[in-house]
């Protein structure tokens, strides 16, 4: 208890001690997140917009002719068992001649005259985001083929091919651009971190002489690394809304229409999370580093 | 008891400290080892306290062979050795008190049992006046008797000071030098290593003179002469 103590009071006190390095390490920390966190929540707005393109992703099947209720029945139930359906609607002659009326708008006088059953009967499937990709439609369409009732199909092949790319893309830009990010991040903490262990070497050596182990040196700087660590996230945090306030919802308000805005969201709550664990963790570790060349007993 | 056998010690970059050393100081002895710049003295100060290992030879301190002891080992073998330096090592950001408790917070004793503790030997070392004071506003003669206190706090079985009376002038490094023999006659073994031959000739004790890494004399009552090898 006594030595749990003290550790709280050595790592308050030498916070309030350097308040210089102390601030620099935090400010490195938090300029640090910020780049992390901001760049997390620009992939996470492209993902949330992509997911959104992706419902438009289907596998439409034209029927020759008109099933009845039983066998339209039987093909949905049969459909269902598929892996990865979210959604089967089928859609009747009548409802495909309304769509398509819809559609042409001013120019739908074109219809008039001609009768619903010219287009085809049609079953429009959906697939659950996991499947929302030209493997997972190709498939669905091989499973659809196995049923001879089934040949004529549509599902977007090149602008499926086109998003693949896109996701594919921004997911390799994502994963090494986060991954330069986080270790950049790690070794700027760490040598600030390293700093300010410097400046104090002289009190490392003198702990060892006067009979510290190892863990009783390290552990004020490793729990004071840790507090600078995830004061500096929630700096971060909230360096990181005003930059999503005034540039992503703001300014592209400005630039996109009200809707588009809109659907930009700041980072969820269990990211926010992630960046203050990533912060008590990188001061951490950031510590932990040049204690082990400092530390030597 | 602390017995050396054939320790030899050789820095990484070659250069070669201290030759075959034999020797042993028994319990509550007073020993000096002198020697000129070189001679090995604070090598073999460095090697008792466990900061360097000897390449070639063993040391015992009591029943515990500290050529082989583990980091935390070192740090339990330390707790049990007051260390005073010609540089003082003291925390200038921290106060007389928090320097002299800092190895009582290290084995984790209670707050009273440290305040009272560092009371009590900082009255020794004359300074309970100035507890609160930081060590920067204190002159030379006062930081070396705070070091001396937190040497003492924890009652040592040993006391190791690397040219305590270095940085002192003359009357100061007699200060010092009476404490010693006061903490010594208390039956802590004390073992300082200088080149002061005024403070040899004043304090005569067993004297151990290093020359080139070897010793050429171990005396008691010491023979100092200003043409002495190795002086």
């Amino acid at each position: 208890m006594e030595r749990f103590r003290y550790f709280i009071q050595r790592t308050l006190f030498s916070m309030r001690q350097s308040p210089l390095l102390c601030s620099a390490t935090i400010g490195t920390v938090a300029i640090a997140l910020m780049l992390l966190a901001f760049f997390t929540l620009i992939v996470l707005n492209i993902q949330n917009l992509t997911r959104e393109w992706s419902q438009d992703i289907q596998v439409i099947v034209y029927l020759d002719t008109v099933p009845s209720d039983a066998k339209l029945q039987q093909w949905m139930d049969e459909i269902q068992q598929y892996p990865d359906i979210e959604k089967i609607n089928y859609i009747s002659q009548q409802q495909a001649f309304d769509r398509f009326h819809k559609r042409l708008g001013q120019n739908a006088d074109l219809l008039e005259g001609l009768m619903p059953e010219i287009l085809p009967a049609a079953l429009e499937i959906s697939l659950l985001e996991v499947a929302r990709s030209r493997e997972g439609t190709e498939r669905l369409i091989d499973l659809l083929k196995t049923n001879k009732d089934f040949h004529n199909f549509r599902y977007g092949q090149e602008w499926l091919d086109r998003y693949d790319a896109f996701i594919f893309l921004l997911r390799l830009t994502g994963t090494m651009a986060g991954g330069f990010l986080i270790f950049a991040t790690l070794f700027i903490i760490s040598n600030t971190i390293k700093l300010t262990i410097y400046a104090r070497r002289d009190e490392l050596e003198i702990m060892g002489l006067i009979g510290a182990t190892p863990m009783f040196i390290k552990a004020p700087f490793m729990a004071e690394g840790a507090c600078q660590g995830v004061i500096g996230a929630l700096l971060a945090l909230g360096g990181c809304h005003v930059l999503y306030y005034f540039f992503l919802k703001k300014g592209l308000a400005a630039l996109l229409t009200t809707t588009a805005a809109e659907n930009i969201h700041f980072l969820p709550i269990e990211y926010q999370a992630g960046v203050v664990v990533l912060g008590l963790l990188l001061g951490f570790i950031g510590s932990l580093l040049p204690l082990r060349k400092f530390v030597r007993i | 008891m602390i017995q050396l056998f054939n320790v030899g010690k050789i820095y990484k970059n070659g250069a070669p400290a201290l030759h075959d050393v034999s020797l042993r100081i028994p319990s509550g002895d007073f020993v000096y080892v002198t020697g000129s710049s070189g001679a090995g003295k604070s090598t073999l100060l460095r090697l008792l306290y466990c900061a360097e290992k000897p390449s070639r030879g063993q040391i015992l301190m009591g029943e515990r062979n500290t050529t082989r002891l583990k980091s935390r080992n070192i740090a339990l073998l330390r707790r049990d050795i007051g260390f005073v330096f010609q540089d003082f090592k003291l925390l200038n950001s921290r106060t007389v008190f928090e320097n002299v408790a800092l190895p009582l917070q290290v084995q984790a004793a209670s707050n009273q049992e440290i305040s009272s503790r560092v009371y009590q030997v900082l009255q020794y070392v004359g300074l309970e006046y100035k507890l609160q004071r930081k060590p920067l506003e204190l002159s030379g003669g006062e930081q070396q008797r705070v070091a001396i206190a937190r040497a003492m706090v924890v009652n040592p079985r040993l006391l190791l000071a690397d040219e305590p009376t270095g940085n002192l002038d003359h009357d100061l490094a007699v200060e010092i030098m009476e404490m010693f023999n006061r903490i010594n006659e208390s039956g802590t073994t004390v073992l300082i290593a200088t080149h002061d031959k005024e403070m040899l000739q004043r304090f005569p004790r067993r004297t151990i003179v290093l020359h080139n890494g070897n010793i050429v004399s171990d005396s008691a009552p010491p023979e100092v002469t200003d043409n002495e090898e190795g002086l």
